[in-house]
């Protein structure tokens, strides 16, 4: 970054301008080119991009298992995807296609401003097209469209410890992590069970990765869930603020906690359809109209997009194979409760 | 057979030197050493229990009696141990096993009620979740059958089930304890250590509790280690038992021998002074 | 409409920019000056400096006039920038001792070898809004207030640390610690706990001044048991050197200013020898509360424990980061519509379930095991709060 005078008088205001402010003098000073070296690659140093790789890998390596690595300062705050940045970015290469949501949508301030910082600094192509991409940076969700093994998708992760639900502190997590001491987690979801006769959990549903660390998944509905469960692409967990990577590779068992007679369980969108496409098998977030109405729509704007042309296009239309097991509304989708989906 | 044996039971708090198992015990007078400071809670402290049968151990404050209890029961803390403890279904020295070992030993066959409340039990759990935690712990996995369980051994330690989901915060000190028992149950250990189990309660209280371990130990066919500094606890739960004093163990056998004819000096005064 | 009904509006990011730009420059003004952000508002540009964990007055002043004098985000600004940086050589480890003091009070001591020396502060003055500052920028330079002091021109004394002082006697116990010489650099390494001393002081340099200042507080005020006897409290210049890379001399390539804070607490870690434990405290610049607050938190942390915060090593520095604070609670201002629909599902299941709202449920849901009693009346159920879904 040049020193003073070439950066423009812009004020510093909060909110998303922010961090749409940081990019832009990140992305003037790659224009001006002069004086200091430019930035590398991709933004981050190829130090810190090999340090993030190989934090990745030793997730892959014990999935599930939450990898500390040392968190860079990004031009966004913290809290705002940092985690998931420094992991696109360091997996990033000239030749792959990035796509970037937030909330489900290509569209939100955040999703734009990230898929600018790479599309600038990676020299990447940029897709809203889930099944055009390489690399899938995403905020609270998993797409609609089943993801190959030619996928990674890299969530934004906000807190990355299951147990901080029953103990604040790291250090006895971490010591009940290592030794699969997972008792107390139990006890909370049998209370749960007590007082409201189910597992009252919405989103950031705890998981058991390949049976042996318990894993948060990140605020992603529990429609999602079923994704992560023996999927053919790979899954990487980002935190900046923490500093924490984990992973779940391909074809890892996955499994949400629950009891065998208390099962986990979906969201429910009954009697409800997409306003704009029509689906009854995607996960649907609800509108409130000036007028007072309730509406719902689908929650992938992408997908959405896709099935106001074909409104039976299926989540694995791009693939040979038949019958993928997606979660709820495909075919082989072994969830015991899925909305009212179209099977 | 013995289901539980220990030998040479050790424990010193302290930087210790090597003249503090000399210079402390029943002769000196002393638990501390004189020469380093170092506080020798127990030493040289053998017993065996038998399946299905109680040992009572008995002393005052300092004579090491919780010492032993922690070491049976393999809860490790600070200070320096020696020696072994041995159970009959496992090789070796349980004191040097690993966590995951002293884990599945301390949820499955080999467990403890503590001294105080507040080391057994997550006060902000229900009653029925700090049972169910053992059970889950040991890979339950069915809600209704937790409950059932639960339910079952509320009833055998006689806590009122319909209070099986209220906060243990707001149980009696009573029913607190009764909690703890009902924990130490829950996945059939066939050695239960009680560490001064009538601590906190009133003394109708203490009563009926220890009239239902009684009979749950009886019923159960639990092996037990009961240590206390009362008397009373002693002659109504052991079969046989140690006296304790400065560390050492004084004098052993069975409790009736022991409370009606006690040979050695100290005991005659313990019994004596009972009021 | 929200942030998604629009499309991403390269056009609505840089309209709501010149707003917030229009909101600065409207007036008639002229825009300050990066020299008097530096000259005049020091402490702001000192605070961002040991926020951001990098030495620079002149890149600090900038930052802070970005900022609009938003401390936690110029030394956001200069985090960020520091991190592009590349790291030349590591200083001579730096010797307090060789501190230009400026200022340095020794609460522990009515007299000190060297004195106290009150310097620059405005400890004492009496807090009375100062109306001609109003108007003191119109016209001619202001006066010099000490323009007509006679100096002295004799060298200054000095100044014994008095934390030797008391190492000498034997009453200072050093901490137990498993440093090995070479300090942490958190910036590069993620902390984990347990920690060692090292990474607490950096975390606490850095940390964010309202932070540390309300935590050390607390130890203060009683929740804690840390009430420290200051044995030295010093602001001055400190000179930093490295070892030249041909000759490998130590030369001093600048000075920087400095506050800096020790303290001693009477603990009695052995019976037969009791000794003081002691805190220490470092800032960029002149921000004194913040040292001496760090002083406060260095030795509570060293008692470990969880039954008071500010002795507990892991919420103390989960906590004091100010980027990690602002980013975290500021991005609750994005959209969490997803989360949001999930908590309604889970909330609307439950109370349809208990007959809290009477609509038809029955197949709606799937707990056939786990059917509400019809008999048992809701208004006895209190109503269902929430896992604590916020915390995402």
């Amino acid at each position: 970054m040049t020193e003073t005078d070439s950066t423009p008088n812009r004020t510093a205001p909060t909110d998303a301008v922010d961090s749409v402010d940081a990019v832009d003098a990140v992305l003037d000073s790659l224009d001006a080119g002069d004086g200091l070296d430019g930035y590398n690659y991709a933004y981050l140093d190829e130090h810190t991009k090999r340090e993030v790789r190989r934090s990745i890998l030793k997730a892959i390596a014990i999935p599930g298992h939450q990898v500390p690595y040392a968190s860079r300062p990004m031009p966004l705050a913290r809290g705002w995807g940092t985690g998931g940045i420094q992991a696109s970015l360091s997996i990033l290469g000239p030749d792959d296609t990035f796509k970037v949501i937030d909330q489900g949508s290509d569209e939100s301030v955040n999703a734009a401003n990230i898929r600018r910082l790479a599309g600038n600094t990676a020299d990447v192509e940029t897709t809203t097209d889930t099944t055009d991409a390489d690399v899938i940076q995403t905020r609270h969700r998993i797409p609609e469209e089943v993801l190959t093994d030619d996928q990674i998708l890299v969530l934004q992760v906000p807190i990355t410890d299951a147990l901080r639900k029953v103990d604040s502190s790291d250090a006895s997590n971490r010591r009940r992590h290592a030794h699969k001491n997972y008792g107390k987690m139990w006890v909370h979801l049998y209370e749960n069970v007590v007082e409201y006769g189910e597992i009252n959990i919405a989103a950031r549903y705890p998981t058991m990765v390949g049976g042996r660390y318990l894993m948060d998944p990140s605020p992603i509905p529990r429609w999602d869930v079923p994704k992560l469960d023996d999927a053919d692409n790979l899954f990487v967990f980002a935190a900046g603020r923490e500093a924490r990577i984990y992973a779940v590779p391909p074809h890892t068992s996955v499994e949400p906690l629950a009891f065998e007679d208390r099962e986990f369980q979906v969201e429910r969108f009954p009697d409800q359809s997409c306003r704009a496409c029509g689906s009854t098998d995607t996960y649907l977030t609800e509108i409130e109209t000036d007028d007072g109405q309730r509406h719902y729509v689908c929650n992938d704007t992408s997908f959405c997009l896709k099935r106001q042309d074909n409104e039976e296009l299926p989540k694995d239309h791009h693939l040979d194979r038949e019958g993928v097991d997606w979660g709820p509304g495909t075919p082989n989708n072994t969830t015991a409760d899925s909305g009212g989906d179209a099977e | 057979m013995s289901l539980l044996e220990a030998e040479g039971l050790t424990k010193v708090y302290g930087d210790g030197c090597a003249v503090c198992l000399d210079r402390t015990g029943d002769r000196a007078g002393t638990n501390q050493c004189p020469i380093c400071g170092s506080v020798v809670a127990c030493a040289d402290v053998d017993l065996s229990v038998k399946a299905g049968e109680v040992l009572g151990i008995v002393g005052e404050s300092g004579s090491g009696k919780s010492s032993v209890a922690e070491l049976l029961a393999l809860d490790a803390k600070a200070g320096h141990t020696d020696g072994a403890v041995r159970h009959a279904n496992h090789e070796g020295n349980l004191l040097d096993v690993d966590y995951q070992t002293r884990h599945e030993l301390q949820n499955g066959e080999i467990s403890l009620v503590h001294q105080h409340i507040r080391d057994g039990l997550e006060l902000g759990f229900s009653g029925g979740g700090n049972v169910a935690e053992k059970l889950l712990s040991a890979g339950w996995r069915n809600y209704e059958e937790i409950r059932e369980r639960v339910g079952s051994l509320f009833e055998a330690t006689e806590i009122p089930v319909d209070r099986m989901d209220d906060p243990t915060s707001t149980y009696s000190g009573g029913m607190q304890r009764r909690v703890q028992i009902a924990r130490a149950l829950a996945n059939d250990p066939n050695v239960i250590i009680l560490d001064e189990p009538t601590t906190g309660l009133d003394v109708s209280v203490q009563a009926r509790v220890l009239d239902m371990f009684r009979r749950v130990q009886r019923e159960e066919d639990v092996a037990a280690v009961v240590v206390s500094h009362d008397l009373g606890v002693i002659r109504l739960l052991a079969d046989r038992t140690l006296v304790m004093r400065h560390g050492r163990i004084i004098e052993s056998g069975l409790t009736d021998r022991v409370m009606e004819d006690p040979h050695h000096a100290y005991t005659q005064t313990l019994i004596n002074s009972v009021i | 409409m929200g942030y998604v009904a629009v499309k991403a509006g390269e056009e609505i990011i840089e309209r709501a920019a010149d707003l917030f730009e229009k909101q600065r420059v409207d007036g008639d003004e002229a825009t300050l000056s990066v020299d008097q952000i530096e000259g005049q508002l020091d402490r702001l540009t000192a605070q961002a400096m040991s926020e951001a964990g990098l030495y620079a007055p002149r890149l600090a002043a900038l930052a802070v006039k970005q900022a609009q004098g938003d401390t936690v985000e110029a030394a956001f600004l200069l985090r960020a920038y520091r991190s592009t940086l590349e790291r030349f050589d590591e200083t001579v480890v730096a010797d307090p001792a060789e501190m230009f003091a400026t200022r340095r009070v020794s609460p522990a001591y009515k007299d000190v070898p060297g004195g106290q020396i009150l310097g620059p502060t405005k400890d004492y003055t009496q807090r009375l809004l100062d109306f001609d500052l109003e108007t003191d920028h119109e016209g001619d330079e202001p006066d010099d207030p000490t323009g007509d002091w006679e100096v002295d021109d004799a060298e200054p004394e000095e100044l014994t640390n008095v934390m030797e002082v008391l190492r000498e006697e034997g009453l200072v116990h050093e901490p137990d610690s498993e440093f090995d010489g070479e300090p942490t650099d958190t910036t590069r390494e993620s902390v984990t706990h347990p920690v060692d001393r090292d990474e607490v002081l950096q975390e606490l340099a850095r940390g964010e001044t309202g932070a540390v200042t309300a935590l050390g507080y607390s130890a203060l005020r009683g929740y804690g048991q840390v009430h420290p006897t200051l044995a030295e409290v010093r602001v001055g210049k400190l000179p930093v050197k490295i070892e030249h890379p041909y000759t490998d001399d130590e030369v001093r390539v600048t000075d920087i200013e400095l506050s800096e804070s020790e303290a001693v607490v009477p603990v009695y870690a052995k019976r037969d020898d009791p000794q003081f434990a002691f805190g220490y405290g470092l800032t960029f610049g002149r921000n004194e509360r913040k040292a001496i607050a760090m002083t406060i938190l260095d030795a509570s942390i060293q008692l470990d424990s969880t039954s008071e915060p500010a002795e507990n090593p892991e919420f103390v520095l989960d906590v004091v980061d100010g980027m990690d604070s602002f980013g975290f609670i500021e991005h609750l201002k994005l959209p969490h519509y997803v989360t949001f629909q999930s908590i309604l599902d889970r909330i609307r299941g439950i109370r349809d379930r208990t007959g809290v709202t009477g609509t038809d449920t029955a197949d709606s849901t799937d707990d056939e095991a786990d059917a509400p009693e019809d008999d048992a009346d809701p208004a006895d159920r209190e109503p269902a709060p929430m896992e604590a879904n916020t915390d995402d």
